[in-house]
């Protein structure tokens, strides 16, 4: 789904912590959201994915569809059920038939490595098997956006390598749009092709990803990943 | 099933249950026989009976209201609350009909307009007995049997515990009327105004191992709980006698003053028929009647 | 110590004895009760769960109000109704004093406070993440509401087990607008009252162990429920 916003503003009372002009995410983009903490990039995801409303401006999507945005959070919440029923429960909401519904659930298990679980409690499992029934919950409709908010920060590497995987498949398989928060730079370069530079609410810098993580046009966007790279 | 299912249909089970006890509850326990006419008229309404705590506790409403309802399908609502407060809802018009003891404020209620153009009529009348407990600290027994106004000099004098009703109800204007006779005014820890009905007040003497005044129907029904005796009664004088009347509200107070009823009421309890159920009230279980009907023929 | 346990022994003869008007009188206190709760619960509930959900201006205030009605001592509530429903009142017309229906208005005014204010702090952690989840993945108002009392039932329905303690053990509140009329607004808690004023202390103590044995007979079922959830 293409994304156009000519002007995005948010404040919390006096604090403005979100103020951009002309950003436009094309469909079918892989994109990551990098910048300094309080640079306003996990606002921006909730804004579009409409959780949180902005003070000024919007945000135009090619469809109107609400349903077809969804967004993936650090920590996911898992419904007090199977793992099976949480990959279900969207598709529930949208009164699929149970046997569509069960291939569906099947299939996104196996690509993500899931079907040993899938009775288990959801909300017992670990980080990284959270995360993954997470993705595949918000997988289940087939969504034309996706946004992510540091999905794999606290994650193995091993789990980190399958949810990219995912990632890079639905992209290139359905055409979905990814949207996605990280301060893994390596993780920038690997998955996306295009890249936004926030800080202090501002879009410092947008463009080609692996171009601006070479070579930044920018001084504060040089600054920032010279920093980053260093930890 | 399923446990959880199981569980639910319990539950289900338990709030049906509760909803068919609540309907069909209800029943009286004791009630004269059913006449010998076609059936139980149709229910067509309510009224609201405020009344005194005495024609409640002593059971005489249990007793003679289903016949009521039963001839006329009114059914009736008894507001059970000391005189004072009954006559006080008719003023504001919250009842339909009174059934009081306490003659002089009905009298003034009447010529307030707060009755209908009947007016008060006298429905039966029994006596006040002055109980105390076993022990009888003030000698009333001995000095002052038959005399109240003697025992009542006697219980101020020793200062023993005496409960008042202190509710502007027929027993308390009773009490207070018998205090003024005797030329005393009572005060002080040993009288205890108590604001309650009179199976309450009663029970509270016998905790209190105090005396008290009270109607002889409901000494009769909640006494033998008790461990007191009667200490004084039957005065010559009559001053222990007690008179009820009915009145019934004056109509024009509001719209929802049920007029008809309340006039169905009063000439049903003023009738031959009901003044012989109200003299048989109480005969088996006590060997003498609670109440005397002596409404004018 | 023979009041005692000649009451105990009334007791299990008045339950098993068949009498239509204790069944009543039991069965009128059921009914009053549960149908307070009931609609409390469908007032209450929802809104607890929205005022977990959203912030806004005043809401500080709201709680607080809230907390203060969640003690509202019954004879107050018993006395508002009454007045209300007196033929001198607003709405006297309706006649409804002296009438069981006087009796749920006045408890829904009592359990009603009870069950936002337990639900509201029952939900304050989870409903934000829980409203989150709902949105990005498409539901709509009503299922969101449904999702959170599906994923926090346990505590709900602690929270309406509360609300039916406080309703059927109330005294208050039924004898002022209920009148204790036999056949009609009778219930076990005026009942014991009267009883105990009449001197007849066995009846008293027998009704009285009927209305622990039913309040104790509830907490019995939610223990369970708990139990089993929570596993």
């Amino acid at each position: 789904m293409k994304l156009e916003i000519k002007r995005l503003v948010r404040d919390y009372g006096t604090k403005r912590v979100l103020d951009l002009e002309e950003v436009t995410i094309e469909k079918g983009t892989r994109t990551a959201i990098i910048g300094p903490n309080g640079a306003g990039k996990s606002t921006l995801l909730n804004i579009v994915s409409r959780i949180d409303s902005a003070t000024e401006g919007e945000v135009h999507y090619e469809s109107e569809d609400p349903r077809l945005v969804t967004q993936v959070f650090q920590q996911p919440y898992m419904l007090r059920t199977s793992v099976e029923r949480n990959i279900q429960y969207p598709l529930r909401l949208r009164n699929w038939p149970e046997d569509r519904m069960k291939k569906r659930s099947d299939e996104l298990m196996e690509e993500l490595g899931l079907l040993d679980l899938r009775n288990q409690k959801a909300w017992k499992l670990s980080g990284g098997e959270t995360q993954k029934v997470a993705l595949a919950r918000a997988l289940s409709f087939q969504p034309s956006l996706l946004l992510l908010d540091e999905p794999t920060a606290n994650i193995d590497p091993a789990t980190t390598a399958e949810i990219e995987e995912m990632l890079l498949k639905i992209n290139q398989e359905e055409g979905t749009t990814i949207l996605f928060v990280t301060h893994n730079l390596a993780q920038a370069r690997r998955v996306c092709n295009r890249l936004l530079f926030l800080d202090k609410g501002k879009l410092v810098e947008s463009g080609d990803c692996q171009s601006i993580l070479q070579n930044p046009a920018e001084v504060k966007t040089r600054r920032f990943i010279a920093g980053e790279l260093l930890i | 099933m399923k446990a959880s299912k199981k569980r639910w249909l319990a539950i289900l089970m338990i709030l049906a249950m509760s909803f068919t006890l609540a309907a069909c509850g209800g029943g009286e326990a004791e009630a004269p026989e059913a006449p010998e006419a076609e059936g139980p008229a149709e229910i067509q309404g309510k009224i609201i009976l405020a009344t005194t705590t005495s024609t409640k506790d002593s059971g005489l409403l249990d007793y003679i209201l289903p016949e009521f309802t039963y001839q006329t399908g009114w059914e009736v609502d008894v507001i059970s609350v000391g005189s004072g407060e009954a006559m006080a809802m008719g003023e504001a018009g919250e009842a339909d009909v009174l059934l009081v003891h306490s003659p002089k404020d009905e009298a003034a209620f009447v010529e307030n307009g707060h009755a209908d153009a009947d007016g008060r009529f006298d429905v039966m009348y029994n006596d006040f007995v002055i109980v105390g407990s076993a022990d009888d600290p003030a000698g009333v027994k001995a000095a002052a049997a038959s005399d109240a106004i003697a025992a009542f000099t006697a219980i101020m004098e020793k200062e023993s515990t005496f409960i008042s009703r202190g509710d502007n109800s027929g027993t308390h204007k009773k009490e207070l009327s018998i205090w003024e006779k005797a030329g005393l005014q009572p005060a002080g820890e040993w009288y205890v105004e108590a604001a309650a009905g009179m199976g309450d007040v009663i029970t509270m003497a016998d905790e209190k191992m105090g005396y008290t005044i009270a109607d002889r129907a409901t000494w009769l029904a909640v006494g033998g709980n008790t461990q007191l005796q009667i200490v004084s009664e039957k005065d010559p004088s009559g001053i222990l006698n007690n008179q009820y009347g009915v009145i019934c509200v004056n109509p024009e107070k509001n719209e929802l003053i049920n007029a008809d009823g309340a006039k169905a009421f009063q000439n049903w309890i003023l009738s031959a028929e009901t003044q012989e159920l109200i003299g048989t009230f109480g005969a088996e279980e006590f060997g003498a009647p609670l109440f005397t009907p002596n409404a004018a023929k | 110590m023979d009041v005692i346990s000649a009451g105990i022994a009334q007791a299990f003869r008045l339950i098993l004895s068949g009498d239509p008007e204790i069944y009543g009188i039991i069965g009128l206190s059921l009914f009053v009760s549960f149908s307070s709760v009931l609609i409390s619960t469908c007032l209450g509930m929802p809104a607890g769960i929205l005022l977990g959900t959203h912030s806004f201006r005043g809401k500080g205030v709201l709680l607080r109000i809230i907390y203060t009605f969640m003690s509202l001592p019954p004879v107050i509530a018993g006395l508002t109704v009454f007045l209300i429903l007196m033929r001198r009142g607003p709405l006297g017309h309706l006649q409804l004093n002296y009438t069981p229906t006087a009796m749920i208005i006045a408890q829904i005014c009592l359990v009603t406070p009870i069950i936002i204010g337990l639900t509201y702090n029952l939900v304050r952690e989870k409903a934000p993440v829980v409203n989150r989840l709902g949105i990005t993945l498409g539901a709509g108002r009503l299922e969101i509401m449904a999702l959170m009392i599906r994923e926090m039932r346990i505590g709900l329905t602690a929270a309406v087990v509360s609300g039916f303690g406080r309703a059927i053990s109330e005294v208050g509140a039924v004898m002022i607008v209920g009148g204790n009329i036999k056949g009609k607004t009778r219930v076990m808690t005026t009942y014991i009252t009267e009883l105990k004023s009449m001197g007849d202390y066995s009846r008293a103590i027998a009704i009285g162990i009927v209305l622990l044995i039913i309040a104790f007979a509830i907490n019995a079922i939610l223990y369970n429920f708990q139990e089993r959830e929570g596993k």
